[in-house]
């Protein structure tokens, strides 16, 4: 294995060998020297102790400092002939002591003069060492960095530049060649975890294509057999396919009410499906309230106007709203049909927007209907429940209005909900994120919506 | 009006027919897949064709795309479709055609072909 970690320590261990080595070696040097000088400094006490030596004089002062001086010298050789002197000296003997005087002196003045070349020796090994150990570190901390950058980061960059591909979808996640290393690991590791994740995608993706084709192959299952029915009820109270018996056209005409019933169910819950598939792309852009409100309100005079129920519009400022206009459509008309279904004959149904503190700009559908009992409040935005005890009897809703308007406005990424207390109607509100005021258009009056002919303006 | 009607479920067709015939007094020949459809459509001249979005051999869009290639005459095409789905519909109308979403009621195709079919031969 040609690991980094290995390179690493082998640096590491070679510049701290290198520092110890030539430290120790350094200072033994340097130790060496200093008793090189000492002996270079005894040696020329020596000499001119020697020098001052008179044959002629005996003086014991002198001797002693002698007899010190031999006690010191370190080579047995000049101890011997110091010995000598010593002798010679105390002996008073002036011709031994001239003679012996000058065998010491000769031989300190070649002492010295090895002590000197000795002396330049160590110096140089001294400062060599001294250098070696400062520049062993220096050179192993610039092979630590060429190693690294070579080794390490260079491979990391690619390897980084190639996660930033995977993530903009570029799937150029192969290495040319993994290095036998760490970095080859992490990169084999990163390639095989890619790998993972496109196959994971691949199957999320068939997964998708699958529920798609069910979707699919089920709206026309559901709908083929759906148009027969219809079509043939149609036909036969038109009395196209000939004349019916009074008695049996009642009964056709509650097969045609819940046929229309189940496709709108049928429709409903495809609707639901394909939202929550996240097949039902969202057409965003800027539109009107009033825009929206108007096409809502036509859309639903004529129910309003069967059922005796009165639609009021109430806007101050127009706005502007970033939607899916036919969405948020289907959201209000949800919303508004509901309201009218459980409102009484002559009920007002007041539909406004209003900025909220939190940004979002809230559109409010309020009712004088029988209200929502706190306990049913979540339930009715499930699919296919309603408020257990809706003392209307008349409501013969699919259970999926409100759970398709609640998709919707999440889809818009805005919330839904509803304030109610029973018997004080009840107030629907959905947010919408994004919007502006309308600065062109400033509404100053309520409109009133009668049916049949709606009227926002 | 001469009509070519192709549509593969035998109840539709009943239905689809009865309502063209004696609500509408068209005159209408029906086919029950793609293939024979096409066939029939370059053989004869009709004024308008009704095409199934979902047929055996081909599905309607193929027999309006090749239709379009091989005809001389631009007949205005109405498709039928139970599946609803945006892309698809997107599609029938860049082929020029319109679109009527099953489950329709026959009582009303009559007046939709009509305003479908002068809407088309407005826009040729």
């Amino acid at each position: 294995m040609n690991l980094i970690k290995f390179r690493v320590l082998f640096l590491y261990w070679s510049a701290l060998a290198c520092v110890i080595f030539f430290g120790v070696r350094g200072y033994k040097s340097y130790m060496t020297l200093n008793h090189e000088y000492e002996q270079l400094a005894q040696s020329a006490n020596l000499r001119s102790l020697i020098l001052e030596l008179d044959p002629k004089i005996y003086s014991h002062e002198m001797k002693m400092q002698l007899q010190e001086l031999k006690k010191s010298v370190t080579t047995p050789q000049r101890a011997e002939n110091l010995s000598d002197l010593i002798q010679a000296y105390s002996n008073h003997d002036t011709h031994l002591t001239e003679v012996r005087k000058v065998i010491v002196l000769y031989g300190e003045k070649s002492f010295y003069q090895r002590a000197l070349v000795d002396i330049k020796f160590w110096q140089r090994q001294f400062i060599f060492d001294l250098l070696c150990a400062c520049l062993g570190p220096i050179v192993g901390f610039t092979l630590l960095v060429l190693l690294l950058k070579s080794s390490l980061f260079a491979p990391l960059r690619q390897l980084t530049n190639r996660m930033m591909d995977f993530l903009v979808d570029r799937y150029s996640f192969q290495f040319s060649q993994p290095a036998n290393n760490e970095i080859g690991a992490l990169q084999r590791t990163f390639s095989s975890l890619a790998q993972r994740v496109i196959n994971n995608m691949d199957e999320l993706k068939s997964l998708d294509q699958a529920k798609s084709e069910f979707l699919s192959i089920a709206s026309h299952e559901l709908r083929t057999p759906m148009t027969s029915i219809k079509g043939s009820l149609s036909l036969l109270a038109s009395g196209v396919a000939g004349p019916i018996d009074p008695s049996a056209k009642k009964l056709i005409e509650i097969a045609e009410t819940e046929t229309d019933r189940l496709i709108r169910l049928i429709n409903d819950l495809l609707d639901l499906a394909k939202i929550e598939a996240r097949r039902l792309p969202l057409n965003l852009k800027w539109e009107g309230w009033r825009e929206i409100a108007s096409k809502t309100a036509e859309g639903l005079s004529a129910f309003a106007y069967n059922a005796k129920v009165q639609l009021i519009f109430e806007a101050t400022v127009d706005y502007e709203l970033y939607i899916d206009p036919d969405r948020i459509q289907q959201v209000l008309t949800n919303l508004i049909s509901n309201a009218v279904k459980f409102s009484p004959e002559g009920g007002k149904i007041f539909i406004k927007p209003i900025e909220t503190p939190s940004q979002a700009l809230e559109i409010q559908i309020q009712d004088e209907g029988p209200g929502i009992a706190p306990e049913d409040q979540e339930l009715i935005f499930q699919k296919f429940r309603q408020a257990a005890n809706a003392e209307n009897p008349i409501v013969k809703g699919t259970g999926l209005g409100l759970a398709i308007a609640k998709a919707l406005v999440e889809e818009h990424k805005g919330t839904i909900g509803v304030y109610s207390k029973r018997g004080r109607g009840a107030m629907f509100y959905f947010t919408l994120p994004e919007w502006k005021k309308n600065s062109i258009l400033p509404i100053k009056t309520n409109h009133v919506t009668t049916a049949p002919k709606a009227r926002v303006a | 009006m001469k009509i070519l009607l192709a549509e593969d479920d035998p109840s539709i067709v009943y239905i689809t027919q009865t309502c063209l015939e004696k609500i509408g007094k068209h005159q209408v020949t029906v086919t029950i897949d793609g293939e024979k459809a096409l066939a029939q459509a370059l053989l004869e001249n009709y004024d308008l064709l009704i095409l199934d979005g979902m047929m055996p051999k081909k599905t309607g869009l193929q027999v309006a795309t090749e239709y379009r290639k091989l005809a001389m005459v631009k007949t205005p095409i109405i498709f039928l479709s139970a599946r609803n789905e945006e892309k698809e519909i997107e599609k029938y109308y860049e082929l020029g055609g319109g679109f009527i979403a099953k489950p329709f009621d026959p009582m009303q195709i009559c007046k939709q072909i009509d305003e479908i079919f002068l809407r088309l031969m407005k826009a040729a």
